[in-house]
């Protein structure tokens, strides 16, 4: 999959293995991934971001808070967090009683597992959908490399914290397609 | 809101989306209890065993999922 991405995409890809290290986290994931693409200053993720208002650090910095925000809610999305409100069950209040006793973080990591040695972290399935997703949509726009644009794009199309947290941020998937390829085109699903 | 519209509101709420949701976002949470609960456990001297029998499943698959790599 790896030997049509550009430069770029690979830049991101490797940026989100060190997030995910300098986290301590137990797989790459598609949040990893997100954080990478902010500390992008070239390529052309970074100039759409820019061009929809993420061109500060102020507001990277924000992007980054509500990521944060979302792991202090076990990972789960506002959305999924309001979902089990409806089910009486308050995810804030758990992870604040596990974390009282077992620690800031507890909470925040991988799936399953013990912590795997550094530089043998995998993709996280949402992370690998990620990168199918911008496959997807590289091909369905007939671009025969698939860039760091495709990943962003593709982290929008996937519900979860990272589009969630985008959207709160004016960057969505129609918005995005606008600043990419111009206005007037139809938005693919 | 008063009570009566968050009534209404919540009783019309079929879409199954939300339930699904709220299914989906349950197991979540609850993998990531059992994480910290395990790896927990482990680091008190616990056996594969011990942890399998508070759980109620084999042995065989708290370890593969959890055991070391």
């Amino acid at each position: 999959m790896f030997e049509r991405f550009t430069k770029d995409a690979r830049a991101v890809v490797q940026g989100a293995v060190e997030h995910a290290e300098g986290a301590g986290a137990r797989s790459v994931d598609a949040e990893h991934l997100l954080l990478s693409l902010l500390d992008r200053e070239a390529g052309r993720a970074s100039f759409a971001l820019a061009a929809l208002g993420l061109g500060s650090a102020g507001r990277r910095e924000s992007v980054r808070g509500a990521l944060a925000g979302a792991r202090r809610r076990a990972g789960l999305s506002r959305a999924e967090t309001d979902a089990l409100a409806g089910l009486g069950i308050d995810a804030t209040e758990i992870v604040a009683r596990v974390e009282e006793v077992h620690g800031v973080g507890a909470m925040s990591g991988g799936r399953a597992g013990g912590a795997r040695r550094p530089g043998h972290r995998g993709l996280g399935r949402d992370a690998r959908e990620i990168l199918e997703k911008a496959l997807r949509t590289a091909a369905a726009r007939r671009d025969r490399h698939i860039g760091d644009e495709h990943l962003l794009l593709a982290l929008t199309l996937r519900p979860g914290v990272p589009a969630e947290v985008l959207a709160d941020h004016g960057i969505t998937h129609g918005s995005l397609t606008r600043v990419l390829y111009g206005g007037g085109e139809a938005e693919a699903g | 809101m008063t009570e009566a519209t968050d009534l209404a509101e919540r009783a019309g709420d079929r879409d199954p989306r939300v339930g699904l949701r709220a299914v989906a976002a349950l197991r979540r949470l609850l993998e990531q209890l059992e994480s910290v609960q395990v790896r927990s456990a482990r680091n008190q001297g616990w056996s594969w065993q011990e942890i399998a029998a508070e759980l109620g499943v084999s042995r065989q698959a708290v370890h593969k999922k959890y055991g070391r790599h």
